[in-house]
């Protein structure tokens, strides 16, 4: 028994794994204390065989238990020790990445673009160099005429022509377009009502830059037309937009006011319930009769049938930097084209 | 338009109130930009006669002996100080312009006040002279606010389809057909039957197709009465004499503009023709002007000789200009072509309210009673006689009527209006309305923009109020040609996310570009230029995103030191092909700094990572992208890469040049710029395979120079159709290789859709590639 007593102590003092391995082999192993005298049964009598027999049972049965604990014992304790090499600083700065973000303008368009998408519009884009013939003269704004003072224009050096609306060569002196307004003559040109189209778009004014005014600027434009369309539904399309943009406490406000593509024309106004303001926001109007007028005959120039008597249609415009600096509350058109990351890096968490 | 709300106020009695008006002209469609108050004058400012006016020697002053009630002495500097007007008098304590008026010492004399100019009193912008009054205006010492009361001055927008608003007149028709009472003037003439002692031919009647000259004599011209200059003051104008003024009060009052000329300058009478070459005329701005052939002009004519003295519908000549000794006048009022009037304002700069006016069109059947009104204020106030007849050339054209029908109304706008409210609102306009289904409509000869039945229907819209137009959404299934028309927009939307998804920060850049900058770019010339640029930073428009993208850059360097930079912009950049705009939109893309990695590690940056975001750009857009060696200009020439998307050419990656960046002080930057729109892949589902994959190691040494994508394209073409993937995992130079060359080991991933590839397959496929490898003469490792 004494014996005993010092291999469960020996086991229970063993270091690693490997020292109990080393136990294990010296007493239960095939040539181990136990083993042997197990072996050694068989010169026994019966009686004696069978007592020694049990008590070395016993004794292996307990060796092997002492053994399994401290196996557990030291397997925990290195699983421990592991653990506890492992341990990291979690609140180290991880692998840094870029994280990028789109420019405010983007987004306010976007965001006006996804209202229209929502009530049926598609969103289509129109060219940034375009000849007056677009720009002005079928929109019913002829050379000579007054109504042109309302556009300061960058006109474009060279006797170049454009793509026009199916892709063929379009006459006419050239321009930065000043509204996106071309967009409602190219896009009726090459296709047919009823449709429901908005166009966000770059813009350009032969206009010195200050707080609130900038040479380049964005601007959405929408057209509905189709077989009955009423300026009920211009007031209507607004009047979404308003409350989309500012919810049910938003309102519109139409005024007479002249463009010459519009007849009715209109200037609308949003309630904005935060600022307590009405803001000004852009020009509309029924789609002036001379504008289908240009469109049929620019339609019959290209061996298209006219598909525009007999319809009606609104448009309207409105300037899209407004929008933003109301929105996020940015104090200087500038920014927008200023590029400092400083400014950008803010309209991330918007998403 | 300034309108002062006194004025109109005398046409339209009942407005209530300046801001009522700018209410009502508002719902009307004139805006109200600001309102104005003027003639505040102080208590102290007072009437005063001149009764003598005597020059301080050796000064430009004089000494002004006032009756002001009582005998006052100032002193004044103003050139047209004299016995016998009268003017505005400050006395001392009054506050004038920001000063206070004390008694002063000048030059030896004790001036008790100041007499006053139009400026000094802040009545007008004209500081060169004192404010001239008739000398019997008022009583001597009363004071100046009794007879000149505040006034509000609304400054309007008038838009230019509306040039019968640009005279007050007109703004109360339209304020009456809102139902305000209306009273216009009265013209109370009495005529001499005398002959006119001039002639007047039109030699040019497109230029003027209506032209009219009154006659009138016996003039005494003289500073206007007190109510007449406050009315042009309040307006804007400055005050010259009582006949000037008379032509520019009936301009003010009924948009019409007309010129006085002083009959000794006319010879036998007017000519109107166009200018002849290198003629010559001084215009009453006192400039010297060359005319051209194309502009329109008075002239005087002797028999067969003419001489110009107006520079027709912009300014009259200043030879024939009424002057305080002028008599008997030549009353010009017509009708001018509105496109020549506005050419020859061009061509001169020389925008007038005259030409204001005529470029926009003045009423065709106006002339007549506009020589009326003239004249009768010229008998009234200028003591003229008028003669019984007035000089008329060429036939005004009336208007033609409209069609209307009222139902149409009500279907373009979405409204109910009974027809007999539509009616009565185009009668109140001064429509006449004849007919029924459809009736015709004529209007006002003043409404030259009232041309088509949309034009009454707005009429009708907007006497009745836009407010009253109900809110509607229309539904309808859209023409099949304009389904999926907004997919190309979608497409860029969503690219510029994942461009942010990735890291890349978007930015906005102008469109113009500097033609002097593009050798610092090592860039052709933009080939489109501005006529008329902002200025030479911006006279062209850019070929290429990249050079913002460097700019963009720099300032935030200079500003914000930032440690890195992932930036992109999509935008339109601009070429000329064949003659033909080809207006293109690009992605371009700029990465600056030390890259990504840990903060307290290290970083990876440069070209490996640009190239590495775009990789998985285009693995996300599912599109086959390589980039192979190319030189460009603006680009280092070791890294510099033509980007194929598709097997399309698209674009470049690479460092840009040492010499673009030393030229803007910039550390090195990497960019890509791209051309859009990007294709879009056809989509096809593929079962993923569900047999084994068989895995192979290679490794290949190469020369040196060879590029990368050379080996994989030589070891995916050799391994035939069950190679599934192939992935660079070491690149290695150094020895035991040979120098001058490099080893590159892949791991290859082998599987058939349908079975388990036996051993012999892959073993197969393995001696393909060693062979292929061999014979190009490069050598399997290990």
């Amino acid at each position: 028994m004494r014996e005993l007593e010092e291999a469960l102590a020996a086991i229970r003092e063993a270091e690693s794994l490997e020292a109990l391995k080393t136990l294990k082999a010296r007493y239960l192993g095939k040539k181990g204390l136990v083993t042997e005298a197990l072996k050694a049964l068989a010169h026994l009598p019966l009686e004696e065989r069978k007592r020694r027999g049990q008590e070395l049972n016993a004794l292996k049965e307990a060796l092997e238990k002492a053994l399994e604990d401290r196996a557990r014992e030291l397997e925990e304790a290195a699983l421990k020790e592991a653990l506890e090499r492992e341990r990291l600083d979690v609140s180290l700065p991880g692998v840094r990445l870029f994280s990028g973000g789109l420019h405010p303008i983007t987004l306010m368009e976007r965001e006006l673009v996804a209202i229209f998408q929502a009530l049926g519009y598609e969103a289509v884009e129109g060219p940034e160099v375009e000849s007056e013939r677009f720009n002005f003269d079928a929109l019913n704004i002829p050379e000579h005429h007054p109504a042109r003072d309302m556009w300061d224009t960058f006109w474009l050096e060279g006797a170049y022509r454009v793509p026009g609306p199916l892709g063929e060569e379009a006459e006419g002196k050239l321009l930065l377009r000043t509204h996106t307004s071309p967009m409602q003559v190219r896009y009726m040109v090459a296709h047919t009502p009823p449709f429901r189209i908005v166009v966000p778009g770059r813009v350009f004014r032969f206009e010195q830059t200050d707080a609130t005014h900038e040479a380049v600027f964005h601007q959405l434009e929408g057209l509905v037309v189709g077989e009955g369309i009423t300026m009920a539904d211009l007031k209507g399309a607004i009047f979404e937009l308003a409350q989309a943009l500012y919810g049910p406490e938003a309102r519109v406000r139409f005024q007479p006011v002249y463009f010459p593509f519009v007849e009715p024309g209109a200037q609308f106004a949003i309630w904005w319930p935060e600022g307590r303001k009405w803001l000004e926001l852009g020009g509309a109007g029924m789609v002036h009769p001379k504008v289908f007028q240009a469109v049929d005959a620019y339609r019959k120039r290209l061996g298209l049938p006219p598909a525009y008597e007999g319809v009606t249609g609104f448009a309207f415009g409105l300037g899209i930097e407004r929008l933003a600096m109301l929105r996020f509350g940015i104090p200087d058109i500038r920014y927008f084209f200023g590029g400092r990351l400083k400014f950008l890096e803010q309209f991330r968490g918007i998403l | 338009m300034r309108v002062p709300f006194s004025w109109l106020k005398e046409y339209v009695p009942e407005l209530e109130s300046p801001e009522v008006l700018e209410e009502r002209l508002a719902g009307l469609g004139f805006e109200t930009d600001r309102i104005e108050r003027i003639f505040r004058i102080p208590k102290e400012v007072v009437f005063a006669r001149v009764l003598e006016a005597s020059p301080i020697p050796g000064t430009g002053l004089k000494r002004l002996v006032l009756d002001a009630g009582r005998v006052v002495e100032v002193v004044s500097g103003a050139g047209n100080a004299r016995a016998g007007i009268g003017v505005a008098l400050a006395l001392p304590g009054a506050e004038v312009g920001g000063m206070r008026i004390g008694e002063r010492r000048i030059q030896g004399v004790v001036s008790h006040g100041m007499a006053l100019s139009p400026k000094e009193l802040g009545v007008g912008e004209y500081g060169g002279g004192l404010l001239e009054f008739p000398q019997d205006a008022l009583p001597p010492g009363t004071p100046l606010a009794e007879a000149w009361p505040e006034e509000v001055v609304l400054d309007l927008e008038v838009t230019p389809n509306r040039p019968d608003a640009l005279g007050l007149l007109g703004l109360a028709y339209d304020l009456h057909a809102l139902g305000y009472a209306l009273k216009a003037p009265e013209v109370d003439l009495r005529t001499e039957a005398v002959p006119i002692p001039f002639g007047l031919r039109v030699e040019d009647p497109e230029g003027a197709p209506h032209f009219t000259l009154g006659y009138a004599f016996g003039l005494r011209v003289g500073p206007s009465p007190l109510w007449l200059q406050r009315a042009l003051f309040a307006a804007g104008m400055r005050p010259i004499s009582n006949v000037v003024d008379i032509t520019n009060y009936v301009m003010l009052e009924r948009a019409q503009p007309m010129h006085a000329f002083d009959l000794r300058f006319l010879g036998e009478g007017i000519l109107v023709r166009r200018a002849r070459p290198g003629e010559r005329l001084r215009t009453l701005d006192g400039v010297e002007r060359t005319l051209h052939p194309e502009d329109l002009v008075i002239a005087g004519y002797r028999g067969e000789e003419s001489f110009p003295v107006g520079l027709a519908g912009v300014m009259g000549g200043a030879e024939s200009e009424v002057r305080e000794d002028t008599e008997a006048i030549a009353l010009e009022v017509a009708q001018f072509d509105p496109i020549s009037i506005r050419k020859t304002a061009r061509r001169h700069a020389l925008r007038t309210e005259a030409s204001y006016r005529f470029e926009r069109g003045v009423d065709p059947l106006g002339q007549i009673p506009a020589q009326r009104r003239a004249l009768s204020l010229l008998q009234a106030l200028a003591g003229a006689k008028v003669a019984e007849g007035i000089l008329e050339a060429g036939n005004p054209t009336p208007p033609k009527p409209i069609p209307f029908r009222p139902d149409y109304a009500n279907r373009l706008l979405g409204t109910a209006y009974p027809e007999g409210e539509q009616l009565a609102i185009l009668k109140r306009l001064g429509c006449l309305v004849e007919g029924e289904g459809p009736y015709q409509v004529t209007p006002p000869s003043r409404r030259l923009d009232l041309t088509l039945e949309e034009d009454l229907v707005e009429e009708v819209a907007r006497i009745q109020g836009y407010e009253t137009i109900p809110l509607a959404l229309p539904a309808f299934f859209p023409a099949p040609d304009n389904r999926g028309v907004g997919r190309p927009y979608q497409k860029e939307r969503r690219l510029r996310e994942l461009l942010a998804g990735l890291g890349f920060q978007e930015v906005y850049t102008y469109s113009f570009a500097d033609p002097e900058e593009a050798p610092r770019f090592r860039l052709f010339l933009p080939p489109l230029r501005l006529l008329n640029p902002l200025s030479p930073e911006r006279a062209a428009l850019r070929t290429h995103l990249f050079p913002g993208l460097l700019k963009v850059l720099k300032e935030n360097l200079a500003l914000d030191k930032p440690e890195r930079a992932l930036l992109f912009e999509v935008g339109r950049v601009y070429r000329v092909e064949g003659g033909v705009v080809r207006e293109e939109t690009h992605l371009a893309g700029l990465l600056f700094g030390e890259g990504v990695g840990l903060p307290f590690g290290e970083k990876l940056s440069g070209y490996p990572l640009l190239k590495g975001l775009l990789e998985t750009l285009f693995a996300r857009l599912g599109l086959a992208f390589q980039v192979e060696a190319h030189p460009y200009p603006f680009l280092h020439p070791g890294v510099s890469g033509r980007l194929w998307v598709e097997g399309e050419e698209r674009g470049f990656l690479g460092e840009v040049h040492p010499e673009v960046l030393r030229g803007l002080e910039l550390p090195r930057v990497w960019v890509f710029e791209l051309r859009l729109p990007l294709p879009e892949k056809a989509f096809r589902f593929q079962d993923p395979s569900r047999y084994p994959l068989a895995l192979r190691d290679l490794a290949v040494v190469v020369p040196e120079a060879t590029p990368y994508a050379e080996v994989e394209g030589l070891l995916k073409e050799a391994a035939g159709p069950h190679l599934e993937s192939l992935a660079l995992f070491d690149l290695y130079q150094g020895a035991p290789l040979k120098p001058g060359t490099k080893s590159l080991a892949f791991h290859l991933r082998f599987r058939h859709p349908e079975r388990t590839l036996t051993d012999e397959e892959v073993d197969a496929a393995m001696a393909r590639i060693f062979q292929a490898v061999r014979e190009r003469g490069w050598e399997i490792r290990g």
